[in-house]
């Protein structure tokens, strides 16, 4: 009896002291460092390099739209794809999205993050950042949050200056013009690409 | 300041070009309309057949330089090396902060150049930046841009690499602001020069090596993703420039 009660006690409590349920619209700094200590947390309580690459790949599922960039990344050409090639399509990116953060796992080692100002922009808000690891000169990092389907996630990432996704769209559209509009082509370059990679 | 080899008539030559060749042909599709405007690179073709000739001479000749360079010297040597660079950069710099109407930049820029050439030992090692005067980029493309100077069509030239009009202009300038450009003559100032540009080559390249290596690795089309990154990378640089306006003088202490 008592047992249960104290229980009850604890849980709501965590419940009171969680910050606001993943998914809702709370602050955008809030939720960056949230992310960021969860992901710097998960980095070092797992033991083995699959373990690490298991909760990063959660992790990055919860936090980032991957299927809105890959969207965003189409540009022009996602309304002219059928739906079984954006849906190949997205399966593909989310595959070559993971490969490239989890290339260099050891890259994460002691990072830290510190937030700075924010910028309202035209689909979210850009949470400016500074990144520091050991022996390294410090990044500015800028993460576009956004609102993807009533939960709040990552839509970009600023490296100094650089828009992720402007940059890959930039690459995929391009690459689509060199082969003739064709999207068949660009799925086969990132199934090549993929499986080298991997 | 960029790659060391730029000039005018490289400048000239590739606009000739375009005229007694391949411009590309705007597409009618309006949403392909949209994107040619917002990449703004009718030279594409003529690019492209450059960026393939520099790719191909970067991995015969520069990028194994670099390479080496890198398994050579030790990384405290090779930032000692750029140090040097950048601090034998300042007048160019400075002039720039000054054009574009920034102070405090130019105060930046002033500081650093006595402290490091002092404190620095002529500038081997970055001793402002720890107490509060962090390096800034400045050239004449970015103080152009601030004068209101648009960036112009795409051009990727031989050696030169990735530009356009106004920074390929603002590159030449800079040389010739360059009080060093005017220094001296005979055969050892000469060396001494060419070493510098040289050197300067191989610098940037190391520390390039890295970003490079990812985007020949990871993207689908290299050229676009460079073009694409060249483009942020220089409005991002701008746009820092322009907001850098009301900071204390003294840093923070």
């Amino acid at each position: 009896m008592t047992m249960t009660r104290r229980h009850l006690v604890m849980l709501a409590a965590a419940v009171a002291l969680a910050p606001p349920a993943w998914g809702q619209t709370g602050d955008p700094v809030a939720f960056v460092n949230r992310s960021a200590s969860e992901l710097i947390a998960a980095l070092d309580n797992s033991p083995t390099e699959a373990a690490r690459r298991q909760a990063l790949q959660q992790i990055v599922d919860r936090t980032v739209d991957v299927d809105g960039i890959g969207r965003f990344c189409l540009g022009r050409f996602w309304r002219l794809a059928t739906p079984a090639q954006q849906q190949q399509y997205l399966a593909l990116f989310h595959r070559t999205l993971m490969i490239s953060i989890t290339a260099r796992l050891g890259d994460y080692k002691g990072v830290k993050l510190v937030t700075g100002r924010t910028q309202p922009t035209g689909d979210g808000t850009l949470v400016a950042s500074t990144v520091t690891r050991p022996g390294q000169q410090p990044v500015s990092v800028g993460w576009l949050i956004g609102n993807a389907g009533g939960t709040q996630k990552v839509i970009d990432v600023v490296a100094e200056g650089t828009s992720l996704r402007q940059t890959q769209r930039s690459d995929y559209t391009s690459y689509l013009e060199q082969h003739g509009d064709n999207l068949q082509a660009l799925i086969d370059g990132l199934q090549r690409q993929a499986a080298g990679q991997s | 300041m960029r790659a060391a080899f730029r000039s005018f008539p490289l400048l000239a030559a590739a606009l000739g070009l375009c005229v007694l060749s391949a411009c590309a042909t705007p597409p009618t599709d309006p949403d392909a309309l949209a994107d040619f405007k917002q990449t703004n690179d009718p030279l594409e073709p003529t690019n492209r057949v450059f960026y393939k000739v520099n790719d191909g001479l970067d991995k015969a000749v520069l990028e194994p330089v670099a390479r080496a360079y890198r398994y050579v010297v030790p990384e405290p040597v090779r930032d000692s090396v750029h140090n040097v660079l950048a601090n034998i950069d300042s007048p160019v710099l400075l002039a720039n902060d000054m054009f574009q109407g920034k102070p405090r930049r130019a105060g930046d820029t002033l500081a650093r150049f006595f402290i490091n050439t002092t404190a620095g030992v002529v500038g081997i090692f970055d001793v402002a930046a720890k107490v509060g005067y962090p390096a800034h980029e400045s050239d004449f493309g970015m103080t152009m841009a601030l004068w209101g100077v648009p960036d112009g069509p795409y051009l990727f030239l031989p050696l030169l690499g990735p530009g356009d009009p106004r920074d390929d202009t603002g590159f030449g300038v800079d040389i010739a602001l360059d009080p060093l450009t005017y220094v001296g003559k005979g055969t050892i100032v000469t060396v001494l020069k060419w070493s510098r540009y040289g050197l300067n080559l191989v610098d940037l390249r190391e520390q390039a090596l890295d970003p490079i290596d990812n985007v020949r690795r990871t993207a689908l089309d290299p050229y676009a993703t460079f073009r694409s990154l060249y483009r942020q990378h220089r409005a991002s640089e701008i746009e820092k420039a322009r907001n850098d306006n009301s900071r204390l003088t003294t840093p923070g202490w």
